[in-house]
């Protein structure tokens, strides 16, 4: 319940405000959004599973984010920020698929 | 490997990395915590963990909402650079079209300016060698050419009367005009149509230039007919009986190649230049007899 409303109010308050990201973010903002969805469906996952523990969810969704943006911002300065953006959200990716598989089997039983 | 058989690797190290990965979906943490509380006994959840988690899921809402504005800025943003760069496509087409077609019109001007220039070339040809022509026959320039040559002088006995006067030498000067002559000179002084023979005293002055006996009279024409025509005209044949007359001493020679020098040049005070369509009306008429 306070899962969904914080949900609701912040993307209001994105859509409210819509505040300017600074173009030399711009570019983690995307790799940052899918990371912090994996935390999400992670976290869903786990509630549904009856063992969601808010510290890990915190911790496992800022520490997502942080090491997403941190790798890509590191390919940048190697010169191959585009493959390990590719690569990120190719495990990203899968993740998300699984827990949102587990998530289906929990919800539809199928 | 082979011959330490008993050797196992652990389970993270020989799982295939995208089955790791799918496998590992669900955090590791939520598991390991799930068990220590199960081993401690389930304790309540503290009600200020549950906020910072709904604050946490808000910054998430904050993230994605941020994202796809931006996304849809930078969308607009790209696509007003393409309008404006097809806009500009169709601007420099549009201008391009301009220009081949001013290139057709300047090319085709081009063609036409070069078809009059050959035409006013012809024309130029045809009034510089008018011009000559004119300027031979008037004594501007020097001329040279096959002729005839009258010598005159007076009656040898020195009788004042029958002195060669301007009325003979003009009479002579007449016929050979008559006879066909182009260009004519008496002692040197080229004869123009502004030139004279006047007696001053006892002295013949042509172009008010005063000449002594004996007098030569080149006259430049064709030696064929030039002669025997001064002999038939009216003036040249009195010239001849006032000669037999009154004793002068001449003779007629056909002198194949004759230099007569340029007529001395009178500054013009009434004479003005005509316009273009009196000259192209005389033109006419000069060409046509």
């Amino acid at each position: 319940m306070i899962a969904a409303l914080g949900l609701l109010v912040g993307i209001l308050l994105g859509l409210i405000f819509q505040p300017d990201v600074p173009p030399s973010l711009e570019v983690y903002l995307p790799i940052a959004v899918v990371a912090a969805l994996d935390a999400v469906l992670g976290g869903l996952r786990a509630y549904l599973d009856g063992i969601f523990d808010d510290k890990v969810f915190v911790v496992s969704f800022l520490s997502n984010v942080f090491i997403a943006a941190a790798i890509v911002y590191l390919g940048d300065l190697l010169g191959v920020g585009g493959q390990l953006t590719t690569g990120v959200i190719v495990v990203l990716g899968i993740r998300i698929f699984s827990n949102v598989a587990a998530i289906r089997r929990h919800l539809f039983h199928a | 490997m082979a011959d330490k058989p008993d050797r196992r690797l652990p389970e993270h190290v020989t799982t295939p990395l995208l089955s790791l990965i799918t496998h590992q979906a669900l955090e590791e943490d939520y598991r390991s915590v799930a068990e220590r509380r199960a081993r401690e006994g389930a304790a309540p959840e503290p009600r200020r963990s549950r906020v910072v988690a709904g604050a946490v899921i808000a910054v998430f809402g904050i993230l994605i909402s941020v994202a796809a504005v931006q996304n849809s800025r930078n969308e607009e943003v790209s696509d007003a650079g393409r309008a404006t760069l097809i806009e500009r496509i169709g601007e420099s087409r549009s201008g391009l079209e301009d220009r081949q077609a001013r290139i057709a019109d300047l090319t085709r001007e081009n063609l036409e300016l070069s078809d009059s220039l050959t035409e006013l070339a012809t024309v130029r040809q045809e009034a510089v060698s008018q011009m000559r022509r004119l300027q031979l026959g008037a004594g501007y320039l020097p001329a040279t050419g096959e002729g005839v040559r009258v010598l005159v002088n007076d009656n040898p006995t020195g009788d004042p009367i029958q002195r060669v006067t301007d009325a003979d030498l003009a009479k002579l000067v007449d016929g050979l005009w008559e006879a066909g002559a182009e260009a004519i000179a008496i002692n040197d002084q080229r004869l123009n149509p502004l030139g004279s023979i006047r007696n001053v005293g006892s002295a013949i002055h042509v172009n008010t230039f005063p000449l002594t006996p004996p007098y030569i009279v080149r006259a430049i024409g064709d030696t064929r007919t030039l002669q025997a025509n001064l002999l038939n005209t009216t003036h040249g044949a009195r010239f001849f009986s006032l000669a037999d007359q009154l004793g002068f001493e001449y003779s007629v020679d056909r002198v194949s190649e004759l230099e007569l020098p340029a007529a001395r040049q009178r500054p013009l005070s009434e004479v003005v230049t005509g316009t273009a369509e009196q000259r192209g009306d005389r033109g006419v008429e000069e060409d046509s007899s």
